[in-house]
């Protein structure tokens, strides 16, 4: 799932400052799951902001209200009535669901609360870890499931560079040489050819907003 | 005295899955005291309107729980209202607070899993939300 | 028989009830297991944020906390709880017996006080009563059980109290009240009273958003 973290709080104070009654939106997904904008995490941020606005001696309506998903506007709408009553939304989706409440809501600020890190697994409580970066072009099979586009901090595709040192990345001794890891796991499965399958460059980065169709609704919308 | 209606069900399956996982079901079952304090730690309880069914205690109390009494000798119908109450009402976002620490997510997904098999599961598609 | 209730009957419960107690701790025990935590290297130019005054504090932490949402609640099942345990355990009447029985016995509180606090863990259980019956979401996941079990955790309570107070048949009342409290002991581990127990089992050595303490175990 996606993974968030929250935003330090004084960006966040910093960013809803000019406004009176500002509504904490928490998401049901994603974020409540890796502890970043679930419905507890929004009790715990207007908190935070209560205290640290009445330090500074400013009165904020803080407001929370928390739903499912921020990514589907169908989801979104049942909120319609209670934004109504405030100057500005701080959302705590990830960026897609931030992006989406300021499409419902163009004439009310919205800010995001966490910053959308990356796409991960749960290793532990409280402990997420980046797995992938949506290229878009999955090549996961060549290489014995260990992703070069994530874990290569050059993100090679055809083997280990130059200053693989002990198995361990150029880029520092505590990080491992991923095309190692994908060595010894290709190895083990006795598939080291698929190394020598030469991978065309990768255009992932810098694109043009991406839109995903399945194919059952190819037909349906593009004309 | 009457047959039990197990229509169109794979009960032992169903009873294999149950016994899989029979003990941490059964202490879960056993350890609710029935308090209804997880009700607010649910924001779907919250944002209902604190409709008492989408209490994280009656969910899994109305999945797992009628599985397991009934042993898994349910019909097509029942798993129906199982997936209305696991799919519905619960998106799964773990972060339920029992104040005896029952793993309520995982019975939930429990749940999922035992629907999934005997092909019973929302369908994405025709009741998909579409974005407007 | 009155003989056998107040006598061996009462070493029974209280050996089924630790033996229950040590049953069900054996059976946590066996069916989580601890996990390793993975050490990490704090990432270089990542600062612990420093939060507002007041975070970190108690009272803060029960504003976040349960208390908040339902303080009715919090309040009476924590009385409800202590007087659970220290009515019995400091009752002057209970430890005079002990006395006699192993030559040893705790300190009691006086008579007056094991008497209010019978009356207000009555009255908690009366709030649990109306609970039961009159809120709709707990109403929607009661039975019959739930009724019994309150039945069951007040029964030596009520008896007690009716018997110290010497209204109707004295001795009728103490068969009963022994009874009560032996079958509150001997089922207490088996029904969801096992909630004492896991209660800290879970919340204290499980890994969880709301583990008090650093458990590290996992079901």
């Amino acid at each position: 799932m996606v993974k968030a973290k929250r935003k330090p709080l004084e960006e966040i104070a910093e960013a809803i400052s000019t406004y009176g009654k500002v509504l904490t939106v928490g998401c049901g997904g994603c974020v409540s799951v890796c502890l970043a904008g679930g419905q507890r995490e929004v009790y715990e941020l207007n908190a935070e902001l209560e205290l640290t606005f009445k330090e500074s001696g400013t009165s904020k309506q803080l407001g929370n209200y928390t739903v499912e998903r921020q990514c589907n506007m169908d989801l979104i709408q049942e909120m319609d009535d209670i934004a109504e009553g405030y100057d500005c939304i701080l959302s705590m989706a990830c960026g897609a669901g931030v992006q989406l409440m300021a499409e419902r809501y163009p004439d009310k600020p919205v800010f995001p609360a966490v910053n959308t890190v990356c796409i991960g697994v749960d290793r532990n409580l409280g402990m997420y870890e980046e797995k992938c970066r949506a290229c878009g072009e999955c090549v996961l099979a060549y290489t014995g499931g260990i992703c070069p586009v994530t874990r290569c901090a050059k993100g090679l595709f055809n083997g280990p560079c130059g200053g693989t040192n002990n198995g361990m990345c150029e880029v520092s001794q505590d990080v491992p040489c991923a095309w190692v890891e994908i060595y010894e796991r290709l190895k083990g499965q006795n598939r080291l050819d698929d190394i020598l399958k030469l991978q065309s460059v990768m255009q992932w980065q810098n694109q043009l907003q991406r839109t995903v169709v399945q194919p059952k609704y190819e037909k349906r919308y593009y004309k | 005295m009457f047959k039990k209606n197990t229509a169109g069900v794979d009960t032992d399956l169903i009873k294999k899955r149950l016994d899989s996982r029979k003990a941490k079901m059964k202490l879960s079952l056993a350890a609710c005291a029935h308090c209804t304090l997880c009700a607010e730690s649910c924001f779907l309880f919250n944002a209902r309107d604190n409709d008492p069914t989408y209490m994280p205690s009656y969910k899994f109390i109305n999945s797992i729980g009628v599985l397991y009494k009934k042993k898994g000798m349910v019909d097509r119908a029942a798993l129906q209202d199982i997936r209305d109450v696991v799919w519905d009402r619960c998106v799964l976002c773990t972060r339920c607070y029992c104040p005896f620490g029952i793993d309520i997510p995982e019975m939930i997904a429990f749940a999922r899993t035992i629907c999934r098999e005997q092909g019973v599961f929302p369908d994405f598609e025709k009741e998909q939300k579409h974005a407007g | 028989m009155y003989d056998f209730i107040r006598g061996p009957m009462v070493w029974i419960s209280i050996a089924i009830f630790f033996g229950g107690i040590l049953w069900q701790v054996f059976r946590f025990l066996t069916l989580s297991q601890a996990i390793e935590e993975p050490k990490l290297k704090r990432p270089a130019g990542l600062v612990a944020e420093v939060p507002p005054a007041g975070v970190g504090g108690f009272l803060h932490a029960l504003k976040l906390s349960i208390f908040k949402t339902s303080p009715g609640m919090i309040i009476v099942t924590s009385v409800f709880h202590l007087c659970l345990v220290m009515v019995p355990l400091f009752l002057l009447g209970h430890n005079i017996l002990i006395e006699r029985a192993i030559g040893f016995s705790l300190f009691s509180f006086s008579e007056r006080t094991s008497d209010v606090l019978t009356v207000i863990f009555l009255f908690c259980g009366l709030f649990f009563l109306y609970r039961r019956l009159f809120l709709p979401r707990v109403r929607i996941i009661t039975s019959g059980y739930d009724f019994l079990m309150l039945l069951l955790a007040t029964a030596p309570f009520i008896t007690g109290l009716l018997a110290y107070h010497q209204l109707f048949d004295y001795k009728t009342l103490m068969v009963l009240h022994i009874l009560a409290g032996e079958a509150m002991l001997i089922c207490a581990p088996f029904t969801k009273f096992v909630h004492m127990v896991y209660f800290f089992a879970v919340r204290f050595s499980v890994k969880g958003e709301w583990a008090l303490g650093s458990g590290n175990r996992n079901w």
